[in-house]
């Protein structure tokens, strides 16, 4: 369910920081792993929301991004879960299609860092994960 | 046909004029010689489907009998002109343009019931936008592919270095996903056709049942002499089954109620109080009859969740087609005083008194832990003489009363501010609470 991304997009930086991309929708997660890579961020994707709280025991990534429709568990559940579990503060972005009210509502009294809605630009997802780290890493120091 | 005197007064010249007795009359449209005479004396108003069988009783158009301008297209009138902001002065002016200009005045209404009705669709097709789940995972597939197509193609345009592995897969990414948004929006597109091609189909069983209960002005000649056994025709046009299950479930209890207090019981009746021996007691019942066979009366039925289950709307006072009605109403003061009978004299914004009687009760039970619901009904029927009376409105939404303190929502009519003090709490007369 979960793969390390080849880096043949060539990363762009010395130490890469950690992404994990749970995503049930193959080319998505092709296309913003490719994005994410050439910004110099280590890519894993994983697919299964059942399972995905495991993946994020064994990644331990500086950002989560997490789609909200996922076979096995929603995305709402995963990032409670997240929160109330060992990684209060582990950045977490939601990515959904369902771009309503309610959704961003329910992503942010669940505790997420940012809220995306699909179809996003390539560089405000970049930049949105990038403020993420930085935001995390300043809080670290 | 002269077009002087009451509606009752017309009827009985035209009745003379042709030489038919008021019994043979009466028993041609369904009701009993001495409601007739009701009528023809205007002891008790008339309109919409019994007036309509009495104009083709007497071969004449039904506009010929009624009033010469009708309340119900001067309300609708003043409707139509405050959703356009004209002020009250020119508001004042709709009996005017009514009685000089019929026929345009009712094309205004007209396309004020049509932009209405536009409207209701839209909000309809929004609110399905919202729950409907194949319609939202229809949207859903729609907007990840677009997601997909778009980040896709900004990778192959904005990354001229690509390899040549990486750029091969992309392609075929895009073929693949170019394909499946097609199908995609195909489907979304086909989907809202059909919801258009089937009329009503955007409406909510209950919408639909709504139509249907008011086309018919919630009486069912069927009904009142065949009982239940009438009611699969009468829903066999309902073509959602839905549909057809909540209007027969509603023309069932119609036809109990019926069996329990038959329509020439409650058409000799002058009001309620008349009706209640012979109901038992059930002032519900009553209140139930009286509101489905008196065209001059409107009735609501609520749940406790303040639901209009049941609205039958009479001339002058509106009832909400969305949401609740107004907190002010009697229903509302029933639901907190279950099983008490209620009677209570109100005033609409535009002045206009009406009483109210209202109860509600519970529902039956079967077993001593079974669960039970509250129900409220309330009777409207226009006050007789002006009196003290509690200010309430038709509902939020289409209220102009202006610093009422039970207003929830804001009144979507453009006027509402012209009428500052109309409605103000303030005049609530102490003994009307």
């Amino acid at each position: 369910m979960t793969h390390d991304v080849a880096s043949s997009a060539e990363p762009a930086a010395d130490t890469p920081r950690r992404v994990l991309l749970i995503e049930d929708e193959a080319n998505i997660a092709t296309a913003i792993a490719f994005i994410l890579q050439r910004e110099g961020w280590r890519v894993s994707t994983h697919s299964d929301g059942a399972t995905a709280l495991e993946a994020v025991d064994r990644h331990a990534p500086d950002v989560v991004v997490l789609d909200v429709m996922l076979p096995g568990k929603s995305g709402f559940d995963i990032l409670g879960a997240i929160r109330d579990g060992r990684r209060p503060d582990l950045p977490v972005l939601m990515l959904t299609a369902k771009g309503q009210t309610k959704d961003r509502e329910r992503a942010e009294a669940l505790g997420a860092s940012r809220f995306m809605t699909k179809p996003f630009s390539n560089r405000d997802l970049v930049d949105a994960i990038d403020a993420l780290a930085t935001a995390r890493a300043s809080a670290g120091e | 046909m002269a077009k002087s005197g009451s509606t009752g007064s017309r009827i009985r010249e035209r009745r003379l004029a042709l030489g038919i007795r008021q019994a043979h009359l009466a028993d041609q449209v369904g009701i009993s010689a001495s409601y007739l005479n009701l009528i023809e004396h205007d002891k008790r108003p008339i309109g919409g489907r019994l007036l309509g069988r009495l104009a083709e009783s007497l071969s004449v158009d039904q506009s010929a009998l009624s009033s010469e301008v009708s309340e119900g297209l001067l309300d609708a009138l003043r409707g139509a002109g405050a959703a356009h902001d004209l002020d009250a002065e020119a508001l004042g002016t709709a009996a005017d343009l009514a009685r000089r200009n019929p026929g345009w005045a009712r094309v205004i209404v007209r396309q004020g019931e049509t932009i209405e009705a536009q409207a209701r669709t839209i909000e309809a097709l929004a609110d399905r936008l919202t729950h409907d789940p194949a319609l939202a995972e229809a949207m859903h597939e729609l907007l990840s592919t677009v997601s997909v197509v778009r980040s896709t193609a900004s990778i192959l345009a904005q990354t001229p270095e690509i390899d040549a592995n990486w750029m091969g897969r992309f392609h075929a990414n895009l073929d693949a996903d170019s394909r499946r948004l097609a199908d995609g929006a195909e489907a979304v597109v086909s989907y809202l056709d059909s919801a258009v091609a089937g009329g009503g189909d955007h409406l909510t069983p209950a919408e639909v049942v709504a139509r249907f209960l008011d086309a018919n002005q919630h009486s069912f000649d069927a009904v009142e002499e065949q009982g239940a056994a009438a009611i699969p025709d009468l829903v066999a046009d309902l073509t959602d089954p839905r549909a057809r299950r909540l209007a027969t479930a509603i023309l069932e209890a119609d036809a109990q109620d019926a069996k329990r207090l038959p329509r020439d019981v409650v058409e000799a009746a002058t009001g309620p109080d008349d009706l209640l021996a012979v109901a038992g007691g059930d002032a519900a019942l009553v209140l139930r009859r009286l509101g489905v066979i008196d065209p001059a009366r409107g009735l609501v039925v609520t749940d406790a969740a303040g639901a209009l289950l049941r609205r039958k709307p009479v001339e002058g006072f509106p009832l909400p087609i969305v949401g609740a009605g107004c907190p002010l109403w009697p229903l509302y003061q029933a639901l907190s005083q279950p099983g008490r009978a209620i009677v209570q004299t109100i005033e609409m914004p535009d002045g206009a008194q009406w009483v109210a009687h209202a109860v509600a009760a519970p529902s039956a039970v079967t077993r001593f832990d079974g669960v039970q619901t509250l129900r409220a009904t309330m009777l409207l029927a226009r006050a007789a003489r002006p009196g003290v009376a509690f200010p309430v409105g038709p509902g939020c939404r289409v209220c102009p009363r202006k610093d009422c303190v039970a207003r929830r929502e804001p009144s979507v009519l453009p006027g509402a501010e012209q009428m500052e003090g109309a409605g103000s709490m303030t005049k609530v007369p102490q003994q009307a609470l």
